[in-house]
Formats: structure tokens, C-alpha cells, sequence
């Protein structure tokens, strides 16, 4: 320690060490903050059409075009640590033979930003509450905020955006799939006995990704609900096919919902 | 004159202190850098604010920095003293083939 340079270096050395502990703490904190998620997911509507997977594909698969009706509360797994939470909603359905694994495929995602994450275009946009005026909170997000200012009711709450602002509250209902799903072999009509689940991973600033738990772990309470009753996938709808011969497909009676990822590389 | 000059420049960027002074430095570097880590943490904790812990810690590493790194005076309270040399040419006397060199 007896010259400029060798206090420097200690000093820096030691700053290595105590950021090390502070973020080894703040990753264990999680562990000692409750959470008690809670979500009800319902198939709303589903169709089955033949559809291309892309433009210039040959193949024509069988597609599921699955609505659903979601009512979550996650917010309790936005604590101090959370950076954000990525929620996902899958199919699973059963193989078409028995000894085989249950597939699962994704028909909607969203990116929930924590307060405190710097704005991005890939993040979910809360909807306006329109639908519900009771819901106080949940439905702004940052970026509509210009948007609803025409509502004098809006108007008034916008004020209070940042401090109200739950990214964990979400009310769908009649949401339509960001992915028409298929299976390998492009046959997914008739198959029985299919569930809707919800999912999500916790990215925190510091510390392990946490996925979809279950069952109760000490503070944290398993999710509850969060699955749908089984349904069937019904027959092949057959308007679907009418303009196989112009190779037109799906694209025009069933229309998917667009994420904000889609904007990528394109200005707002 | 410009060995005198550089000398000082030398001294200012090495920036040597004493003994205790550097006693002194270890432990204000260990005990400032421990309390400002505790302290991030507890302030974030309880006011469930990650940025604050962020800022707390890289404020006070700014403010050890600045305590310990430059040559402060109160490291320089504790001057060795040194013997008196011996003997007025430096106590050394080199001859070589009965000459003196040195």
C-alpha cells in the first residue's frame, strides 16, 4: 500500500470481492420474497385449417388456431430482484402413440418488463382498459400512455402511470394465438385430450432464471390454476381449403396476433 | 534544476507514504468497502429498490477511492527516521591498483 498505483489496485481488488458477496446476497434475497401466482386459463375458441408453414413451402400442414381467455395475477413475482418475466402459453396435447411423451408447443409469449426496465420495442404492451374500468391498474404500460390520453377517465390515471404501473396483472379474453401450431408429421385435427398451460420464466437483474413452479417451495406458493380443462382439437375445417388450388392458405379467415417483436428493425 | 524537477514530479505519482499511514489504508480500505456492500444490500432490500443498492455500492467504492488512493497528509504522520550516514564521502572508499576511485 505505499505507493499511488499499489493502493489502487487493492483497492479495485477488494471492490471485486464485496460486489461478488452484495450480488451473491441479492440473488439468495429471492428466496425470502413470498410469491403467490394465480392465473385461470379457458380455450375459448379453436379451429383447425390447412396452411402453409411459410410462403414459398409445399407442404400444406394442419394448423390449430387456439383462442383463449386468460385472468392472471402474477405480480407477486415482480420483487426487488425481477427484470422481467417471460410468459408463455402451451398446447400440450398426447402423442398419437401411447408411449410416447405429450407434445407441448407455445401459441402466445409476452416479454413483462419490471418498473424499473429501460423501455424496449419487444415488450408487451399492456391493452387499454376499455373492457374492464374497474381494473385500476395492470392495463398501462409506458409507451400507450400518449395513446389513451384521448379518455378523460385514462386522462386522469396516466398521471399516476409509473407509480400504479403492474406489469403482473393481466385480463385476456378472446386472445388470439401469437403461433398456429402443428405437429412434425402436419396433422393435429381430431386429437383429443389436449390442456392450455400457463408458464413463465423469472429473469432476475442478478441470479439463477426461475421457471413455472408448481408445487409450494417455502415462500413461494405454487401456482394456482393456471391450467385449462381438456379439450379435443375438432376436424379439419374445410373453407380452409377452398383456395388450395390458388395456394392461398389460412392467412386470410384467421389472423394471429402480432408480437411487439415483430417490429424488430423497423421504426415505430 | 531538471533532475530536481523530475524528482518532485516522481514523488507526486508515486505517491509514497509511511508505515502507519499505510496500516491506516488497509483498514480503511477493508472497513469502508465492507460497510458500503452491507449497506447497499439492506438499503436495497428494504426499499426493494435494486438501483439503489447499485448506486450506494459504486458511491461508496468512489468514496474509498478517493480516501485511499491519492497521498493524503494523515498518511504521512509517522516519518522513519533514519540513522545519521556514516562518515562524510558515504563511508565507502574503492581503490583499485592503490588509486582511489572512489
Amino acid at each position: 500500500m505505499h505507493t499511488t498505483l499499489t493502493r489502487l489496485q487493492n483497492v479495485f481488488g477488494f471492490f471485486t470481492t464485496v460486489a461478488c458477496f452484495v450480488a451473491v446476497f441479492i440473488a439468495l434475497s429471492v428466496v425470502v420474497t413470498p410469491q403467490a401466482p394465480s392465473a385461470s386459463i379457458k380455450l375459448q375458441n379453436i379451429q383447425v385449417v390447412k396452411g402453409r408453414p411459410h410462403y414459398y413451402s409445399t407442404k400444406r400442414a394442419e394448423f390449430a388456431h387456439i383462442r383463449f381467455d386468460l385472468d392472471t395475477d402474477i405480480s407477486s413475482l415482480f420483487g426487488w430482484n425481477t427484470k422481467q418475466v417471460f410468459l408463455y402459453i402451451t398446447a400440450t396435447f398426447p402423442s398419437s402413440s401411447t408411449n410416447e411423451p405429450p407434445s407441448q408447443a407455445v401459441i402466445w409469449d409476452a416479454i413483462l418488463p419490471s418498473k424499473y426496465e429501460p423501455w424496449h420495442e419487444n415488450q408487451y404492451i399492456h391493452p387499454p382498459s376499455a373492457s374492464s374500468p374497474s381494473s385500476s391498474s395492470g392495463t398501462k404500460s409506458k409507451s400507450n400512455a400518449k395513446s389513451k390520453s384521448k379518455s378523460s377517465k385514462s386522462k386522469s390515471s396516466a398521471s399516476t402511470d409509473a407509480a400504479d404501473y403492474n406489469p403482473g396483472l393481466l385480463s385476456l379474453s378472446a386472445q388470439r394465438p401469437k403461433y398456429q401450431i402443428t405437429t412434425p408429421a402436419g396433422r393435429i385435427a381430431s386429437l383429443s385430450n389436449a390442456t392450455l398451460e400457463l408458464n413463465w420464466n423469472i429473469q432476475p437483474w442478478v441470479g439463477a432464471l426461475v421457471w413455472t413452479n408448481r408445487a409450494d417451495f417455502g415462500l413461494w406458493k405454487g401456482l394456482k390454476g393456471g391450467r385449462s380443462k381438456s379439450f379435443d382439437f375438432p376436424a379439419l375445417k374445410e373453407s380452409g381449403s377452398k383456395g388450395a388450388g390458388a395456394g392461398t392458405g389460412k392467412k386470410e379467415d384467421l389472423k394471429t396476433e402480432k408480437g411487439a417483436e415483430s417490429n424488430r428493425g423497423k421504426p415505430a | 534544476m531538471a533532475d530536481q524537477l523530475l524528482e518532485k514530479v516522481q514523488d507526486v505519482l508515486e505517491g509514497q507514504i509511511d508505515f502507519e499511514g499505510q496500516r491506516l489504508a488497509e483498514l480503511l480500505t477493508t472497513g469502508v468497502l465492507s460497510a458500503t456492500g452491507a449497506i447497499a444490500f439492506i438499503l436495497g432490500f428494504v426499499l426493494q429498490d435494486i438501483r439503489l443498492s447499485l448506486w450506494t455500492g459504486l458511491g461508496g467504492t468512489a468514496l474509498t477511492f478517493l480516501i485511499v488512493v491519492p497521498p493524503w497528509p494523515f498518511f504521512k504522520q509517522h516519518p522513519l527516521q533514519w540513522l545519521p550516514a556514516q562518515g562524510q564521502t558515504g563511508g565507502i572508499s574503492i581503490e583499485v591498483d592503490g588509486k582511489k576511485v572512489s
